[in-house]
């Protein structure tokens, strides 16, 4: 289980750097802060969780989303 | 990136931080004797009698370590005053945030509207009390359970900005207010510093528990300092949010 949680967690980085949407590379983003969130869970560690849940997938998500609608949503060429 | 010469700096960059971090795993891994274990086995033994905590990481960073939880909550006041005082000087090109794409005046109430969903109304609208009621059992119950007053306050915030997003009406609840929001985070700052000078007057020092001795439960002073910091993180991380989100007064 954390062997794939550790693969996905890979994947989703590598997607979130080279995607040139910078609103999926975001969500991707999130998805990452959720995964893990899980895995420190599974390693024991809830107060971590708890953090890296809210933080990582929900506040730093607003912020994130804030600044693309405030700049471009495409990342240049 | 495909068929480029990668530059002379880059190399150099990836070189560099692959040693540092080298520099800092090696000595770990070569270590026979990995960590020393004379603080753990304390706390192991004494650290739930001593605080009144049953959960460990609440005892020892509201317990032992509270001076540390001090500085982290200046840190955050710092960040968000810069971040407010960013948006505050940017003029219309920041502080439209999320509610005016160009199209209409930021802020116009029919354009907020024209742009939500169902599904945006019902997910965040209905679901933000209910992680404000979660925010609030993490933080008060830290001292039991995973959690304390920084997580259960970031879980405040996030409802805060769920019940922001999701209201019709520009106003339903004073939480939504960039004002009230702000004397709150100042407030829980000013009872963070008289929580901790408290102590003092009992002659328990800085961040002493000022009801040791008194009878009262040893958990007592726990509960307070992570309310007080749940209440001043939440606070201060709304109000950042609401701020991005173009409701600032």
């Amino acid at each position: 289980m954390t062997v794939i949680i550790l693969i996905l967690l890979v994947g989703l980085s590598v997607y979130t750097l080279s995607s040139g949407d910078l609103l999926h590379g975001t969500i991707a983003l999130s998805a990452f802060s959720l995964l893990s969130a899980i895995l420190f869970y599974l390693l024991l560690a809830p107060d971590v969780a708890i953090t890296e849940a809210a933080v990582g997938a929900g506040v730093s998500t607003v912020v994130f989303v804030w600044a693309i609608r405030a700049t471009e949503r495409k990342d240049a060429k | 990136m495909k068929g480029r010469k990668y530059s002379f700096s880059f190399v150099l960059q990836v070189v560099l931080s692959l040693s540092a971090v080298l520099a800092v795993l090696l000595p770990v891994f070569l270590a026979g004797n990995l960590w020393p274990t004379a603080a753990r086995d304390y706390l192991e033994r004494n650290g739930v009698k001593e605080s009144g905590a049953k959960n460990l990481v609440s005892a020892i960073y509201l317990g032992y370590r509270a001076f540390d939880t001090l500085g982290e909550t200046i840190v955050l006041l710092v960040a968000v005053s810069g971040t407010i005082t960013i948006i505050a000087h940017s003029g219309i090109s920041l502080a439209k945030g999320f509610a005016g794409a160009g199209l209409a005046k930021p802020g116009s109430k029919s354009q907020l509207i024209a742009r939500r969903t169902e599904l945006i109304d019902v997910v965040t609208g209905k679901l933000g009390p209910i992680v404000l009621i979660f925010g609030l059992y993490v933080m008060l119950f830290g001292h039991l359970s995973p959690g304390g007053g920084f997580q259960g306050g970031v879980v405040v915030a996030s409802g805060i900005v769920f019940i922001s997003l999701g209201s019709k009406t520009d106003r339903s609840t004073q939480l939504q207010k960039a004002g009230v929001l702000a004397r709150l985070e100042a407030a829980g700052f000013l009872f963070l510093v008289f929580a901790a000078l408290a102590g003092i007057l009992g002659g328990h020092g800085f961040f002493g528990n000022p009801f040791a001795g008194t009878g009262a439960s040893a958990g007592t002073y726990i509960v307070a300092l992570n309310a007080i910091i749940g209440l001043k993180v939440g606070a201060g991380i709304g109000f950042m949010c609401v701020a991005m989100l173009g409701r600032v007064d």
